[in-house]
């Protein structure tokens, strides 16, 4: 189609879209709102799995050893470990450096123990110190090791990690449940924002079928009203977020700079696509259901 | 130009309004449909112009076999018939100009051409002097009258007019039909519902009687009612 018949389209799509001003402020109300809380759930989830990945990373099991182990048992069982495709990485922990650590650790208090770095007296185990790839199979690989022979006990961060795995879940299933039904009742709206369109419009498009008019020159201005409610919705939470976000990361590494959050610019690469996009599907499915229904086109 | 063959058309609520009909009509005709209120001429044009498919039979517009059309070729199987209704059918919130040229912008008629063209319809039905005025301004013959150059303005083979003097009194409406014995004489044919005794008695145009579904009178030269 020509330029002049776009420009037109466009045009009656803003004329309907001022028209009918308090249901589209509504339908674009109801997009924002969505979009606004689509996006704080992206944000809050690029950034738990960002912090999770700090915390996993930190994660590892450890394997004590029996007492009296000999260097070739050790060699044996560190063979058997690594050997676990989990695995990314163990460590030989001998009593001796756990005894070190544990002095560099107790810094002034130290002295405490003295005395005990006699083979006979260190009251502490050998052990390995085991990563694995994917913090996610670390209850498994605790398992396993466990089994192996010359093991004692086996300690990870089960409830932490357990704990975290939980609550990101739990967190993504209400944010999702809430966003479809949000998602629903944007389209829902902006289809009624559009039936009001069709029936204030109704004498002109039975005069544009009644001289023959084709279908698409009668439903593309109803789709672009949809378009623009969408893109509307979708412009507002986007700004709002991202100036939110930037403000947010500035007074966090001001105030908690242990905390790192995501950097504005990453987050925003692929949270702007998704808005935007969602945005305008969301106008697009809302038109096209009125169309079908209300436009009989 | 315009067949009937063996046409039926029964509504979903299963009234049947069309009865197994013939009709003929030939290029550049002037045709009255006449007919009590239920009679089925409504229904007539409706099938002519696609807006209802017949339950049986075949009709046959411009060389077309009209119940064949394509859903997305009814819009330019339209284009070659201009439609009046006896309300008019025009947009309150434009002036006489734009009523008429939107028929043109809605099928992309180019720039240059609507201009020339919505003049030259509205030179022909006489409201050239009018063209900044709102429907509410003007009368009910006037209204009829953009209705009118809207429906020429295409320059269509076919004009399809309902009851186009139902609104309208007496002298008013003798205006409009002459204006459509005016577009019949420069080749288009016209195919006029009416229940208007006195135009219909006028005039001495073919004259097409419809009764419960069924052609009963066909008639060149005729009156509204049959005469021995
Ligand atoms: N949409 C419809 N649904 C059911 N019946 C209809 C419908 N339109 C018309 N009819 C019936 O069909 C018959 C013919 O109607 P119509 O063609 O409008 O007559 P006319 O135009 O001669 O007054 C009438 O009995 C009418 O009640
Ligand atoms: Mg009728």
């Amino acid at each position: 189609m020509r330029l002049r018949t776009w420009a037109y389209f466009i045009a009656e799509a803003f004329k309907s879209i001022f028209r009918n001003g308090w249901m589209s402020l509504a339908s674009v109300g109801v997009v924002i709102i969505t979009l606004f809380l689509l996006g704080s759930f992206m944000l809050l989830n690029y950034n738990i799995a960002f912090l999770s990945s700090d915390i996993k990373s930190q994660i590892e099991v450890v394997a004590f050893l029996d007492e009296g182990v000999n260097r070739s048992q050790v060699d044996q069982l560190y063979l058997k470990i690594t050997g676990f495709e989990e695995v990314e990485e163990a460590v030989f922990v001998s009593r001796e450096d756990a005894l070190q650590r544990l002095r560099a650790q107790m810094g002034e208090q130290g002295y405490l123990l003295e005395g005990y770095e006699d083979q006979g007296n260190n009251p502490l185990r050998d052990s390995f110190e085991v990563r694995t790839f994917v913090p996610e199979e670390v209850p498994e690989l605790a398992g396993k090791i466990k089994q192996l022979s010359g093991v004692s006990r086996v300690d990870y961060g089960s409830e932490v990690l357990d704990r975290l795995f939980t609550v990101t879940r739990i967190l993504n299933w209400v944010g999702v449940a809430f966003m479809i039904a949000l998602g629903i009742s944007a389209t829902f709206l902006i289809a009624n924002t559009i039936k009001l369109t069709v029936f204030t419009r109704r004498q002109e498009i039975m005069i544009m079928k009644m001289v023959g008019a084709s279908d698409w020159f009668i439903r593309w201005p109803f789709v672009i009203e949809g378009l623009v409610l969408g893109l509307l919705g979708s412009l507002v939470p986007v700004a709002g977020l991202y100036f939110g976000y930037q403000y947010l990361v500035e007074w966090v590494n001001f105030n908690i700079p242990f905390l790192a959050l995501m950097p504005t610019a990453e987050v925003f690469q692929f949270l702007l696509q998704t808005l935007f996009i969602l945005g305008i599907g969301l106008g697009i499915l809302g038109s096209s259901f009125s169309l079908r229904k209300f436009l009989k086109v | 130009m315009i067949e009937f063959i063996s046409v039926t058309k029964r509504y979903p609520n299963g009234a049947e309004a069309l009865k197994n009909t013939n009709l003929c009509i030939e290029k550049g005709e002037f045709v009255f449909l006449v007919g009590s209120s239920g009679a089925g001429k409504t229904t007539i044009l409706k099938l002519l112009y696609r807006e209802l498919l017949p339950t049986r039979g075949t009709i046959k517009v411009l060389g077309r076999d009209v119940v064949k059309l394509k859903k997305r070729e009814i819009p330019f199987f339209r284009r070659n018939m201009g439609l009046v209704f006896q309300d008019f059918r025009l947009l309150a919130d434009r002036n006489v100009y734009e009523n008429v040229a939107f028929a043109l912008r809605v099928i992309e008629t180019p720039t240059r051409e609507i201009e020339k063209r919505v003049m030259e319809s509205l030179e022909l039905v006489g409201l050239k002097g009018k063209v900044k005025s709102k429907p509410s301004e003007l009368s009910g013959g006037e209204q009829q009258r953009i209705s009118l150059a809207r429906a020429i303005v295409n320059q269509p083979a076919i004009i399809l007019a309902d009851e186009p003097t139902g609104n309208l009194d007496p002298d008013t409406s003798i205006d409009i039909v002459n204006l459509l014995r005016v577009v019949n004489l420069r080749g288009t044919t016209v195919i006029m519902a009416t229940h208007d005794q006195e135009i219909v008695d006028r005039l001495r145009k073919r004259v097409i009687e419809v009764e419960d579904g069924e052609i009963v009178r066909d008639q060149l030269k005729g009156g509204y009612r049959h005469e021995a």
